[in-house]
């Protein structure tokens, strides 16, 4: 104790300046979730009543009737040629961009300020948004979602290729100029092999996300398999409507699992993938023995080319089956790609009736759409925690004791992550009819699928030793949950609800596009109609409150990371 | 001689005159520092950790500019030169570092190669990259530090005194007339230690190169240096040549200054020094 004599013990914690803040912001959170419930008329009736809407739908689309396969086939493979498209202009914008976006490669702040803006602008406006506006300029077609992704991916790509830069150890550049080297050979010689491994991962990630993301751009008439999901739903085609989406949802799966095998085999034993590699089959003992005779031989040839080990041989392939993927996908996608460079006129013509925006043709649309955004961002949030939470639990390894059941569970939440979140909407909205509520819905399952791995893998992180010191006083298994694992779990807890409010906010931005309420549905509109003076205020405003968000994000984690 | 004009027979091959350093955060690192250094000599820098052994280092390749006085180097007034004049003298000074600085990720190969890049024109990245002319050389720098064998293995595979050899091979890619070594044998054990520095200045004596080294290890020092050059708190101390010299007069280098006038930063007193 010290010196001072405590007359009367406290018997709560003492009020920190942390503890207030983070009070405020919880009591923040609870009243926007409050305002949102009421303000898109949500009922607990009319949740049910959704779910069951759509289980009836499920029910008329079985059993899937796959009479349009070819059809869905074609759509498929341009669905993943449009994905690679829009990647690899992502990845060749992004990597000159990164040096200027990185503190230690930038030429002066001033192209660093603009570099980190173009990365900061491209991430906060959706995909889908950037191909509803191509549509319009490049017409209906694969081009426009290509280069939607192509846009919307720099914001990704870019900021983590200058992360990469950033990261990299400062010594081996200050060798190099030590030997006469200029700035860009010693940045080429020392800082750029020590970020290539991070970049191709990066680019490798970023092309399993765009595979998903260019499955819904057809919603918009940007090309590929959403455009055959969307009419069959039109036309009330369900179970075409379900052969198309198992169809998608099995090849998503199966780019993913490649997309982590071969990340995993590019970045080594430090790779944090699902897929477990076995360290010393027979095959890599061999394979390594290969290796050792080449390398020797190499040296006592005085070979004046790296010998062609496993490892080589690998990327080489790699490359190889890049290019070829690229000069296919080039060659047979239905895209006039030089015809359309006519078409650039056109898009500068929108460009430049984006700004300055015009704030107020569709003044109450507007605040309506924007409001109903952030509405369902926080419900499908709040809601799709609880459901994350119980999930969560039951998927953590450490406090499931059954193997069964945390297997069974995340088993199933990885299938159900598969399927894009933008086709489950689509459903909702065939199920209920238009409206928020059915958007609401479909985010908040898309929230519960997502979360409750986020939490798993908290909850398997907590440290095991205070929870045998609480068993040991006697406690049962529910206290001992509440008295030491959620303690430990709170704060990735709170930073993870963050991460989910920031991702459903850009995701409620695109659900009005396919009916499920928000800003998007303006947005759309005003596209349609070529007032492209309220388009373009839409893009701000939601540039504005995607931005802002973030900003409360980091403030919070700020917060959060402080002691007291 | 005349100023500004690189020449590589230019003796004394460096003058420092009076240069003093003071860092944007008020640390003045060199106190009015005054040395010439004959063509051909073996010096050794010795003196406390934060006595501004490497900050005088970094001066004679213009890794860092001086707040006042000045710096020539092989005929060059380093301490102004501009950028492509200061690559010119970089070229013609090896630079050995403590931590190495080599590209784990990289072969030995492409780390050796690396030296060359002063010489070449573009940006160059991975061993194909470079000329197979300049490739035959590294291979043959290699060898000579006893690596050939391990050219096509990544730096990060090897033990550290390994690691301080390929860099002394990427400095020879550079075919220097001069050698900076900061603490080069610091990181390595005791064995490690004794070949590494054995095979640098087996090196510079067969290549005539002038040396400029700094070192822990006093009893190493007297064995080869040609001068001893004492530092405390950016003041050189102790000038003397190596003959004669015994361990007390160096001793007095590690002598703690009154403490109110000590340099803040860490002042460990080489283990060496308090054993011996
Ligand atoms: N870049 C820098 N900025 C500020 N102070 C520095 C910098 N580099 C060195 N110093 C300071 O200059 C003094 C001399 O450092 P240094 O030359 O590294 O000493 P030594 O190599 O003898 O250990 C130390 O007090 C150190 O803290
Ligand atoms: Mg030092």
């Amino acid at each position: 104790m010290s010196s001072t004599v405590v007359e009367q013990r406290r018997l709560s914690p003492p009020f920190t300046a942390r503890n207030s803040k983070l009070l405020i912001v919880f009591v923040g959170y609870v009243v926007a979730t409050i305002w949102s419930w009421r303000y898109i008329h949500m009922s607990f009736a009319g949740l049910f009543g959704g779910f069951s809407d759509v289980a009836a739908l499920i029910a008329r689309m079985l059993p899937p009737d796959f009479y349009q396969l070819s059809g869905i086939i074609s759509a498929t493979i341009e669905t993943l040629w449009m994905a690679l498209l829009g990647t690899t202009i992502a990845v060749l914008i992004s990597f000159p961009l990164s040096f200027g976006a990185a503190k230690n490669t930038t030429p002066n702040k001033f192209v660093f300020a603009l570099c980190r803006g173009i990365i900061t602008m491209t991430r906060a406006i959706p995909d889908l948004i950037f191909a509803a506006i191509f549509v319009r300029a490049f017409g209906i077609g694969p081009l426009a979602g290509i280069l939607a992704l192509g846009l919307h991916s720099i914001g990704m790509i870019g900021k983590m290729f200058a992360d990469a830069l950033e990261n990299a150890d400062a010594m081996p550049r200050e060798a190099s100029i030590s030997t006469g080297a200029s700035k860009w050979q010693a940045i080429f010689a020392s800082i750029l092999p020590q970020a290539t491994p991070t970049m191709i991962g990066t680019s490798l990630y970023r092309l399993d996300i765009n595979v998903r993301a260019s499955a819904v751009l057809g919603l918009v008439g940007a090309g590929g398999i959403g455009f055959i999901i969307q009419s069959a739903l039109r036309s009330l085609d369900y179970p075409s409507a379900l052969a198309a989406v198992s169809v998608i949802f099995v090849v998503i799966l199966a780019i993913e699992f490649f997309s982590s095998k071969v990340r995993a085999s590019i970045l080594g034993e430090r790779s944090a993938s699902v897929v477990v590699v076995r360290s010393q089959s027979e095959r890599s003992i061999r394979r390594t023995g290969r290796d050792r005779t080449l390398l020797v031989d190499a040296v006592t040839m005085r070979s004046l080319v790296p010998p062609l080990t496993s490892d080589r041989k690998s990327r080489i392939i790699s490359v190889w089956v890049y290019a070829i993927m690229l000069g296919i996908a080039l060659g047979t996608i239905n895209m006039p790609i030089f015809s359309s460079f006519g078409y650039f006129d056109d898009a500068w013509r929108i460009v430049t009736q984006l700004v300055p925006p015009d704030f107020t043709t569709a003044r109450s649309e507007l605040i309506t759409g924007m409001s109903e955004t952030l509405a369902i961002a926080f419900i499908s949030t709040t809601l799709g925690l609880f459901i994350a939470i119980p999930l969560g639990l039951l998927s953590s390894r450490n406090i499931v004791i059954r193997k069964m059941v945390f297997v069974g569970t995340r088993s199933m939440l990885v299938v159900f992550r598969g399927i894009p979140e933008l086709i489950i909407a689509v459903l909702f909205v065939s199920a209920m009819g238009l409206g928020p509520v059915p958007g609401t819905l479909a985010l908040t399952l898309v929230t519960a699928f997502f979360m409750s791995k986020l939490i798993a893998d908290t909850f398997e992180e907590v440290d095991p030793s205070p929870r045998e010191a609480i068993f040991a006083t006697g406690a049962t298994r529910m206290q001992e949950l509440f008295g030491s694992v959620l303690p430990q779990a709170m704060p990735a807890l709170v930073s993870q609800i963050l991460y989910m409010l920031d991702v459903n906010l850009r995701s409620s931005t695109v659900l009005g596009i396919v009916g499920g309420g928000g800003i998007g549905f303006l947005l759309l509109g005003s596209i349609r109609v070529f007032e492209f003076g309220t388009t373009g205020a839409v893009v701000f405003s939601i540039f504005v409150v995607v931005y802002a968000i973030e900003l409360v994000g980091s403030w919070v984690r700020g917060v959060l990371d402080k002691a007291n | 001689m005349s100023l500004n004009r690189f020449d590589q027979e230019a003796d004394p091959i460096v003058r420092l005159s009076d240069i003093s350093k003071r860092f944007p955060n008020g640390t003045l690192a060199l106190d009015k520092v005054s040395l010439e250094i004959p063509r051909g000599q073996l010096l050794c820098l010795i003196g406390l950790s934060g006595s501004g052994k490497s900050t005088l280092l970094r001066h004679v390749n213009g890794l860092h500019k001086p707040t006042s006085g000045s710096v020539d180097v092989m005929g060059m007034r380093v301490s102004e030169a501009a950028n492509k004049d200061l690559r010119e003298v970089r070229r013609h000074v090896g630079f050995v570092f403590q931590q190495f600085g080599l590209i784990n990720r990289a072969t030995c190969l492409e780390n050796v190669l690396s030296g060359a890049l002063g010489r070449l024109n573009w940006p160059r990245y991975g061993v194909r990259s470079y000329p197979k002319q300049l490739r035959r050389l590294a291979f043959d720098h290699l060898d000579r530090v006893g690596l050939a064998d391990q050219a096509f293995q990544r730096a990060d595979t090897l033990s550290g005194g390994q690691m301080q050899r390929v860099a002394i091979a990427r400095s020879l890619m550079q075919e220097p007339q001069m050698l900076l070594a900061d603490e080069p044998v610091a990181s390595l054990d005791p064995e490690s230690s004794g070949q590494v520095l054995e095979l640098l200045l087996k090196i510079a004596t067969e290549e005539n190169m002038t040396v400029i080294c700094t070192l822990h290890q006093v009893e190493l020092a007297l064995g080869w240096a040609h001068r001893i050059v004492g530092l405390r708190a950016g003041k050189v101390v102790l000038d003397r040549s190596a003959i004669g010299l015994d361990q007390r007069d160096v001793m007095d280098v590690y002598q703690r200054v009154d403490v109110t006038e000590a340099p803040t930063a860490d002042e460990d007193v080489p283990t060496s020094i308090l054993n011996s």
